[in-house]
């Protein structure tokens, strides 16, 4: 088993040590934490927010409420765990401060079937989301991608974009969220459907 | 012989991909989808449909971004 040496001069200490030496007023042991962990929670809220002007402000939020609350960090979940969810919840408050124009929903991205039970689309159009990132310019596909992410309702974006976008275990997300995970597996579900209908549109075929 | 139509199986499909789907209803939408190439092309897709977003996405923090932060919480810690 690895054991992490908190000491050694040549190595990082842990994030868990750092958070600790902070929490007791160690303010490099901060500034460390925020130079470790800025860049993966702007993306986090970027991802969250559909917005860089909301990220900056999520961003801010998370960084200075984690600041506050460090000396209550017990170590009892992973560091990076407690962070994203000060950070999704920074992000998500940005998202209802804001008077959001009301976006269109994707639900008519959801897969079709006929009155049997199948697929209501041929095989060949199918598959064609998957080839999403062949078929369209980059510039296009990312722009769209961000636009069809930040459509979702809120309860599968946080989901989605925490499991399968920053790649949490079900776990985690469940932990963040504060939801049980049967209910993260059904919103990333739901998230993916509604998804993968809005980039086979992309490409010019309906789902 | 299993009754397992496309609609079934679409709505098992994260947990099929995580193999955490009962043996029983596993080995219906393995036979499912080995005779049906449209729930095989509807799977390829479910499955790409995350890296296309993730890699769409994959922000970086702004240069400016890292030294404003850095001035917030030094003016917000009394530095």
């Amino acid at each position: 088993m690895e054991v992490p040496l908190l000491d050694s001069p040549s190595l990082e200490p842990n994030d868990e040590a750092l958070a600790r030496r902070a929490g007791e007023g160690d303010e490099s042991a901060f500034e460390a934490l925020v130079a470790r962990f800025q860049g993966r929670v702007y993306r986090l809220v970027r991802r969250l927010t559909g917005s860089d002007g909301e990220a900056e402000d999520a961003l801010q939020d998370a960084f200075l409420q984690a600041y506050r609350s460090l000396g209550a960090f017990r170590g009892e979940a992973k560091f990076p765990t407690w962070l994203y969810r000060i950070a999704t919840n920074a992000a998500l408050m940005q998202n209802r401060r804001r008077a959001r124009r009301p976006a269109e929903p994707l639900d008519a991205y959801a897969p079709r079937f006929d009155e049997t039970g199948r697929h209501a689309r041929e095989p060949a159009d199918l598959s064609l989301a998957a080839r999403a990132d062949e078929l369209l310019d980059r510039r296009r596909l990312v722009a769209q991608a961000r636009e069809g992410i930040d459509r979702l309702p809120e309860t599968l974006r946080a989901a989605f974009v925490l499991r399968d976008l920053e790649e949490m275990p079900t776990a985690e997300v469940a932990s963040v969220l504060g939801i049980e995970p049967d209910a993260v597996r059904q919103r990333v579900h739901r998230a993916r459907l509604l998804l993968r209908g809005y980039l086979s549109h992309l490409v010019g075929v309906e789902p | 012989m299993t009754t397992l139509t496309c609609r079934d199986g679409a709505a098992l499909l994260m947990d099929y991909l995580e193999g955490t789907l009962p043996a029983d209803v596993r080995a219906d939408v393995d036979a499912h989808v080995a005779g049906c190439p449209r729930c095989v092309e509807f799977l390829r897709a479910y499955r790409e449909t995350p890296r296309i977003l993730r890699e769409s996405t994959d922000f970086e923090i702004p240069e400016s971004l890292v030294e404003s932060l850095q001035r917030f919480l030094a003016a917000r810690r009394g530095k």
